[in-house]
């Protein structure tokens, strides 16, 4: 509706304007140029979104009054003629561009503020044709591009602010035109580059804001020159190098922030001199001389930050003069000695952070005249001695943290009248005696850390009136006793960790912390029914119980909670069986149940907790069939079932859980043979079968188990070789076999050679060149003495004959291989059952070992004959005896 | 010039080991991470320790010796804090969608025995310092898109006795010193590898 009339109107107007400009006198032309302001606020009005609601600047319309004139347009002023000078349109919603703003229309602009609004896109270069602004504010709006160097051309500027925009590229070195500008604000925008020297051309600057851009390069020592600069921020930019000695001229400055650079080099002296200075923020450089006492001249410092840097030395004694400190900032730096007394005169102090440094001895007690001191934090030092009861005058603090230092003594009872104090973390120190009931006052504490100390004595029960309390730590100390039943009551608790302390009783009633995330009660001497203590808590993500006394049985109601990751209540004295309900915790991903009294078998329902990662079942008195569903946890990572009563044969399926690094399933009774499907499970590091009975032979696939260090097989009925492929393990590192019935030649390997007697002993009739065991040339078997004669005629006279046995052989088996195929598939080895080795008669082992022992030597004979016919020898020979891994594959390849 | 950074980087990982828990190390290493099954929901940077955290295994000191996110749904690259976890045994992230290069800061692992990385999107080179990782047995940087030569100072590796390096671009010769007498040639399939190493002539490095 607007749009076209005023089109139209344009349309004539500019007719008008056209055809009667050269003949109208000097009223008609401030009318007119009136009107051309008229027209290009009306232009850029059309231009924004939404201006046609209705809603944006409703006031800038053309009526039916005689005069045309914007000057009681809302946001415009003008001038005594009747010319626009000023334009403040701050935070009204507008959103579009600057791009049919016709800076040429408003030759008198003096003021022009559109702060806070989405005005996006460049800032066109026109904006130089405002030769009258002194004023110009584009502040917090979308703009984007580079800063246009026609800026430079407004030389009346005085205040330019575009800060919290997106403007991006360099700061146009033209802005050093600016010669009467006093206030340059660019902070938080995306410019990169150096900062102009031509900057410190701008005489009448007294703020110069560049924080939170992208500037690289140093700082130019021309900014020196501005004598007039009051602020000076440079924080949080890509600037390196050092301070230059040029900004000691700076004798104006009241606010020097330098802070999260790259700046490097010492703390200059003459920072000193810049008695005005107000805050001298510097934190996260690279500064790595000592502090200068110098800066205890800064009478007017309210805020010095240092922090974050590698300041080292001590700190100045002459920080005690400045009085007007509000904040002292000198965490995180290497510095030493002791903690000056004189920061006790610091009346107006509120923060007081000297944590993560080196400083040492002890805290001073005049530090308790801070009496405005709302943070203190010295914690991660080296602080010795005890804490002064003085602490205990600081009112007004919230925040105490002294932990991780050496604070002896006991933790003094006048902490009880901080009672605006949220949170006191006094952790990791060596504090003894108990906690002071008075620490029960802080009504107002959110958080109490005072584990790794050496606290004892019972825990006090007004800890139970700390009812805003959301973090209850007091671990690894001494407390001994109950824990108070007022604990119940702290229903905002979302932490509490009270583990490692000698403990006992019973536990409170935690129903009521429906809050609680994470709970920690291991290593006490807890005595009580674990089914009665707990309810549902929905939010509970962890819990440990492990090493106390509970008893009782595991209730389905753990399964209830939804949010439980981790559950260890090992070495207990949890009886009953595992409930089938487990199953419905799908969460769950760290079962920890080991060293109780839990009976029964696991049930199948333990294949549906499909997050597991980690399932500590051992020492328990499990017995039964292991279920096949547990295959189906193919996130499990640790599986340790070792030390119960499991028996039958181990589930194939075990072979799914290709994350498993730990698989133990040893003092069991586990029977039959090693599943082949094992050898899935590529990331195995450890893998312990011993003391079952699993009989017949060690599968040669157990070598496919590519990253195995440890393998325990010893107690087992295992028969038969060893697979010779174990020489290819090369990451095998250790490994037991004993007590097995294992014989013929001990693999040729680090992980065989390296092995303790202890863990390969127990097998009749092992061999090979291990101190300890006959080499397998001279191979005197553990058989009765009738078959000791047979081997000690038949090997010598093998071994002079190696050469004609093997050229008859070669002849003999091309011929002869179908029947001696058939007969070795026939013969009785492979009807062979479970434990049959003890009943299977010797003889058979024996032939076994003459014709592995033949192959050997022809083997070694026929290398060096025509490969080929060799190669097609041995494997005719090596089918023949049923893929019993003898020959080396390095050997054949 | 180089050598003068390299000692830099030396003195700043130093400094970065003193000040920053291993705690700090993973959370660091999680933020490079894009993780949208919630694998590392549990690692909250408000605990003591990184001990109860799900994937990462502790020793009875509390510090860090395996970190198993292998298979995860994992993508994003890897950092230099990983170089700070200075007990780590056990670096599994084999089976993920990470990219970028392998941090030289990793041959700061002293204690590392085993490191798998294989079937992700790692480009750049081995780096050399591995050869600094005198305790490790397993490097498996298979199926990758790694480029460059292997680094001859991994001969010096003498306990290392798996090294599997195939399917990736790698080019130069096949390094026969030390631990690499005996990998078998399965090991270095499918890259641009010219062959074992002449011993006794002058290296020949064409192509790389």
């Amino acid at each position: 509706m607007v749009l076209p009339n005023l089109k139209i109107s344009l349309v004539i107007f500019s007719l008008f304007f056209l055809i009667l400009f050269p003949v109208l006198d000097f009223p008609l032309i401030v009318y007119s140029d009136s009107t051309e302001e008229v027209h290009a606020l009306l232009k850029w009005k059309t231009s924004l979104q939404n201006h046609d609601k209705g809603s944006l600047l409703p006031s800038w319309t053309l009526n039916n009054a005689t005069k045309i004139s914007p000057c009681a347009w809302f946001g415009i002023h003008c001038n005594h003629v009747g010319r626009v000078n000023s334009i403040n349109l701050t935070n009204v919603g507008l959103k579009g561009t600057l791009h049919d703003f016709s800076f040429s229309s408003f030759p008198h602009l003096a003021y022009l503020d559109l702060q806070v609004n989405q005005i996006f896109g460049i800032i066109p270069p026109q904006i130089g044709n405002i030769s009258k602004l002194k004023y110009l504010d584009l502040s917090s709006n979308s703009f984007s591009g580079t800063i246009p160097p026609q800026i430079g051309n407004l030389s009346m500027l005085k205040f330019l602010y575009l800060s919290a925009n997106q403007f991006s590229g360099r700061i146009p070195p033209q802005i050093g035109h600016l010669s009467y500008i006093e206030a340059l604000h660019l902070f938080k925008n995306q410019l990169s580059g150096p900062i102009p020297h031509e900057v410190g051309g701008l005489s009448s600057l007294n703020e110069l804001a560049l924080t939170s851009n992208f500037l690289k390069g140093s700082i130019p020592p021309s900014l020196g020159n501005l004598t007039n600069l009051a602020i000076l921020y440079l924080h949080n930019n890509s600037l390196s190098g050092s301070i230059p000695s040029e900004i000691g001229n700076l004798k104006s400055l009241s606010s020097l922030a330098l802070g999260n650079n790259k700046l490097c080099g010492s703390i200059p002296l003459f920072l000193g001199n810049l008695t005005n200075l107000d805050t001298l923020y510097l934190r996260n450089n690279s500064f790595s001389s000592s502090i200068p006492s110098e800066i205890g001249n800064l009478k007017s410092l309210s805020i010095l930050e240092l922090g974050e840097n590698r300041l080292n030395g001590s700190i100045p004694l002459s920080l005690g003069n400045l009085t007007n400190l509000d904040t002292l900032y000198l965490y995180t730096n290497s510095l030493s000695g002791s903690i000056p007394s004189e920061i006790g005169n610091l009346k107006s102090l509120s923060g007081l952070e000297l944590a993560d440094n080196e400083l040492s001895s002890s805290i001073p007690h005049y530090l308790g005249n801070l009496t405005n001191l709302a943070a203190f934090y010295l914690y991660k030092n080296s602080l010795s001695g005890s804490i002064p009861s003085e602490i205990g005058n600081l009112k007004s603090l919230s925040n105490l943290d002294l932990s991780e230092n050496k604070l002896s003594g006991s933790i003094p009872h006048s902490l009880g009248n901080l009672t605006n104090l949220a949170i006191l973390y006094l952790h990791s120190n060596t504090l003894l005696g108990s906690i002071p009931r008075e620490i029960g006052n802080l009504k107002s504490l959110f958080e109490l850390q005072l584990g790794d100390n050496k606290l004892s004595n019972s825990i006090s029960h007004s800890l139970g009136n700390l009812t805003h309390m959301t973090l209850l730590a007091l671990y690894d100390n001494a407390l001994s006793g109950v824990i108070p039943e007022e604990l119940g009551n702290l229903v905002k608790l979302t932490m509490l960790t009270l583990s490692d302390n000698q403990l006992q009783g019973s536990i409170p009633n935690l129903r009521n912390l429906t809050n609680l995330i994470r709970l920690r009660l291991n290593r006490n001497h807890l005595t009580c029914n674990i089914s009665e203590s707990f309810g549902i808590h929905p939010k509970l993500t962890f819990i440990d119980l492990s090493h106390n006394n509970f008893y009782g049985q595991i209730s389905s109601d753990w399964g209830k909670c939804p949010n439980l990751g981790t559950f260890d209540v090992s070495v207990n004295n949890i009886i009953g069986s595992l409930p089938p309900e487990i199953g419905d915790s799908s969460q769950l991903h760290v079962i920890d149940l080991s060293a109780n009294h839990i009976i029964g078998k696991i049930p199948s329902e333990i294949g549906k907790l499909s997050s597991l990662i980690k399932l500590i079942l051992r020492r328990n008195q499990l017995f039964g069939q292991l279920p096949s569903e547990l295959g189906s946890l193919i996130q499990l990572e640790y599986l340790d079932l070792s030390s119960n009563r499991l028996s039958n044969s181990i589930p194939r399926s075990l072979g799914n859980l290709v994350k498993l690094h730990y698989l133990n399933l040893s003092t069991n009774q586990f029977i039959q043979e090693i599943p082949i499907k094992l050898e899935k499970l590529i990331h195995l590091s450890e893998l312990d079968l011993s003391h079952n009975f699993l009989g017949k032979e060690i599968p040669s696939q157990i070598c496919n188990m590519r990253s195995l260090e440890m393998l325990n097989l010893s107690h087992n009925n295992l028969s038969d070789f060893i697979p010779r492929c174990f020489e290819e393990m090369n990451g095998l590192l250790y490994i037991d076999i004993s007590y097995n019935e294992l014989h013929g030649p001990i693999p040729n390997s680090t992980a065989f050679s390296d092995a303790l007697m202890e863990a390969l002993q127990g097998n009749e009739g092992l061999c090979g060149d291990i101190k300890g065991f006959q080499s397998c040339k001279a191979s005197k078997s553990h058989k009765p003495a009738s078959r000791k004669i047979w081997v000690v005629i038949v090997f010598p006279l093998l071994g002079t004959v190696a050469l004609l046995i093997s050229l008859i052989a070669l002849f003999f088996i091309f011929r002869r291989r179908k029947n001696a195929l058939q007969t070795l598939q026939s013969s009785p080895r492979g009807t062979r059952g479970f434990l049959s080795v003890l009943t299977f008669e010797g003889k058979i082992v024996y032939e076994e070992i003459i014709r592995q022992r033949m192959v050997l030597m022809m083997s070694t004979a026929l290398e060096k004959v025509d490969k080929e016919v060799y190669t097609k020898l041995i494997y005719l020979l090596e089918k023949s005896l049923q893929s019993r891994n003898f020959i080396r594959h390095s050997q054949v390849r | 010039m180089s050598r003068v950074s390299i000692i830099f980087c030396l003195i700043l990982v130093h400094f970065l080991n003193n000040c920053l828990f291993s705690g700090n190390a993973l959370h660091a290493l999680r933020s490079r991470f894009k993780d949208p099954t919630n694998v590392l929901q549990s690692w909250d940077p408000t605990l003591v320790n990184p001990c109860t955290w799900f994937h990462v295994t502790c020793d009875s000191n509390n510090h860090v010796i395996r970190l198993d996110l292998g298979n995860s749904n994992i993508s994003g690259t890897l950092g230099p804090e990983l170089g700070q976890l200075q007990h780590l045994q056990y670096l599994e992230l084999y089976m993920n969608d990470i990219s970028g290069k392998i941090p030289k800061e990793l041959g700061n692992l002293k204690s590392l025995v085993s490191m798998d990385m294989y079937q992700n999107k790692l480009e750049g080179e081995i780096p050399k310092s591995f050869a600094n990782l005198k305790s490790l047995k397993f490097l498996r940087l298979n199926n990758n898109k790694l480029t460059g030569s292997i680094p001859r100072e991994l001969t010096t590796l003498s306990d290392l006795k798996v090294f599997d390096v195939s399917n990736n671009g790698l080019c130069g010769t096949i390094p026969v010193d030390g631990p690499f007498r005996s990998f078998p040639m399965e090991s270095f399939e499918n890259n641009k590898l010219n062959g074992p190493e002449l011993q006794g002539l002058v290296p020949y490095d064409f192509g790389c």
